[in-house]
C-alpha cells in the first residue's frame, strides 16, 4: 500500500499530540523514541514529502532490525528520518543503508546487542554520494554536513526505535560510543589513487553502493615524517596490532583509512593489493603482548593449529589474510590515517542503489514518484 | 532455543543479572515469552575456573528445579 493517509486511519500507525515542538519532544523522550536530542516532529506532510523518494509499498518491510527484529517499512523509517533531520532526497540512500546492515553476514543482532563499542559504520560511494553532498573530505565524521549528521542519525533511531537497541536493555555495549549517534561518510573518490572501495567489493564504478561495517571509531595515524609510501604503511601497520582487539581473534575485515595524502605516498609505489599484503604481513603483535591468561585461554585455543604452545616471540595478525582488508581514501589535507577495528564477529556488506524493478540508480530522482 | 522450547522440550537460558531483561525481551521476540531464564552472578567473563564451576554450580539447582517442574 502507498497511501499514506489511508494508512494512517489504522489503529497505532500514527498518535496524536499538541501542535507544540517542546510537548512533542517531551512526548518522544517519554515513549524512548529518542537518542536524546530533540527532533522533527515527523508530522504526516513531512513524513509524506520523505515518502516521494520511495518507490516501494509504504507498508512493506525491506528488512527487520535486530534485536526486536522490528520491521523496517518505508512509514516507519519515513518517520524515523523526519524526525533525524533529513532532507526528503536522502530517503533513497537511508532505506538502502538499513537494508545492507541487516543482511545476514554483518550479525546486525551482535552488533546492537554486544558489550562492545562498535556501531554500523556507513560509506558512500558512486554519483549519489556527490548528488546529496556526503562530506568525504575535511572532518568527513563530522560535524558540519547534513548528509551525513542526518542520515547517520537517522540509522540510529531505526535502531533504536525500530531494532530496540535501547541501552542497558537491547543494547549492552559497556561504553556506548560517539559512532552511536551517526556514522556515515563517503569516500573521497577524487582524491583517491586507487579504485574506489565499491569496486574493490565487486561492484561497477558507476554504481552509487554502501558499505557498512560494524566498526569502532576511526583511531588515527599521525606520519608526518615518513618520505616514502613504504613508511606510512610501516606506521599505519603498527597502529593496528592492538592486544585488546576484537579483530586478532576472528578472521575479521578491519578498515584501514587513508588521508589522501598518505594515500598519493603510498601509491607512487604500492597497488592497492600490494599495500593490503604488506599491511597484513606487517600488521601484528608478539604473544608476549597479551596477558599469560589470554594465552592460555583465547590463544592456544583460536589458534590451535599455529600456536598451541606459543613462544613469545610469535606473532599474531590485525588480519589474517590480505584480502580480508578494507581500504579507503577518505579525508582532507593533512599527514593522517586512520584505522577502524570491528565487532570480529561481524562482516562487511557492500550494497547497489537500484530502483525496485532492479536497475542500477543514477539519481535518488529516480526514486521519486509522480 | 526458542524452537526447542516451541517443541516441548525442557528448555532454559542462563545468563547472568545485567542480561535478563534482554533475554526476557528476546524470548517475547521469538513467542516464547514464558522461556525460563535462570540467573547466574556476573560477570562471566573474566573469571578463574574455579569461579566458572561456581557459576555452574549455581545454575545446576535451578535447572533440576526447572527440570522437576516440568516432569511433575
Amino acid at each position: 500500500m502507498s497511501n499514506l493517509a489511508q494508512m494512517l486511519q489504522t489503529a497505532g500507525s500514527s498518535i496524536e499530540a499538541d501542535d507544540d515542538f517542546d510537548a512533542i519532544n517531551a512526548l518522544m523522550r517519554e515513549k524512548g523514541w529518542s537518542d536524546g536530542l530533540p527532533i522533527v516532529p515527523p508530522t504526516e506532510a513531512r513524513v509524506a514529502a520523505m515518502l516521494a523518494y520511495c518507490d516501494r509499498p509504504f507498508d512493506q518491510p525491506i528488512a527487520k532490525i535486530a534485536p526486536r527484529w522490528g520491521e523496517a517499512t518505508p512509514l516507519r523509517l519515513a518517520a524515523n528520518a523526519v524526525m533525524a533531520g533529513c532532507q526528503p532526497r536522502y530517503f533513497p540512500l537511508y532505506m538502502l543503508a538499513i537494508e545492507a546492515m541487516c543482511e545476514e553476514p554483518l550479525n546486525l543482532y551482535g552488533v546492537q546487542a554486544t558489550t562492545h563499542l562498535c556501531a554500523p559504520l556507513v560509506i558512500v560511494n558512486g554519483p549519489v554520494a556527490r548528488e546529496l553532498d556526503i562530506n568525504c573530505g575535511h572532518n568527513a565524521f563530522g560535524p558540519g554536513h547534513q548528509a551525513n549528521a542526518s542520515i547517520g542519525r537517522a540509522i540510529r533511531l531505526a535502531l533504536v526505535n525500530i531494532g530496540g537497541a535501547i541501552p542497558a536493555l537491547g543494547d549492552m555495549s559497556t561504553f556506548g560510543s560517539p559512532a552511536k549517534y551517526s556514522y556515515l561518510v563517503a569516500e573521497n573518490e577524487a582524491e583517491s589513487p586507487w579504485q574506489p572501495l565499491h569496486v574493490d567489493r565487486g561492484f561497477p564504478a558507476e554504481a552509487s553502493a554502501v558499505t557498512v561495517i560494524g566498526a569502532e571509531c576511526p583511531h588515527n595515524v599521525n606520519d608526518h615524517e615518513s618520505l616514502d609510501g613504504e613508511g606510512v604503511l610501516m606506521t599505519i601497520a603498527g597502529t593496528m596490532g592492538i592486544a585488546g582487539s576484537n579483530d586478532i581473534y576472528y578472521q575479521a575485515q578491519p578498515l584501514v583509512i587513508m588521508g589522501p595524502e598518505h594515500a598519493k605516498a603510498v601509491a607512487a609505489s604500492f597497488s592497492k593489493d600490494d599495500a593490503r599484503r604488506f599491511l597484513q604481513q606487517h600488521a601484528h603483535l608478539t604473544v608476549s603482548k597479551l596477558s599469560r591468561d589470554n594465552i592460555e585461554r583465547r590463544v592456544r585455543v583460536t589458534f590451535k593449529d599455529r600456536l598451541a604452545n606459543p613462544r613469545p616471540d610469535d606473532l599474531i595478525y590485525a588480519v589474517q589474510r590480505p584480502e580480508d582488508l578494507l581500504i579507503a581514501v577518505i579525508g582532507g589535507a593533512g599527514k593522517h590515517s586512520a584505522f577502524v577495528p570491528t565487532f570480529g564477529a561481524t562482516l562487511p556488506v557492500t550494497r547497489a542503489l537500484k530502483t525496485v524493478d532492479g536497475r542500477l540508480a543514477k539519481s535518488v530522482e529516480d526514486f521519486r514518484r509522480g | 532455543m526458542a524452537n526447542l522450547q516451541k517443541r516441548g522440550l525442557t528448555t532454559a537460558v542462563i545468563c547472568s543479572g545485567p542480561f535478563l531483561k534482554l533475554g526476557q525481551a528476546q524470548a517475547r521476540v521469538f513467542g516464547v515469552p514464558e522461556l525460563p531464564l535462570l540467573v547466574i552472578p556476573h560477570p562471566l567473563g573474566g573469571i578463574a575456573i574455579d569461579q566458572v564451576k561456581a557459576r555452574a554450580e549455581h545454575a545446576l539447582p535451578l535447572f533440576a528445579k526447572l527440570l522437576k517442574e516440568k516432569t511433575q
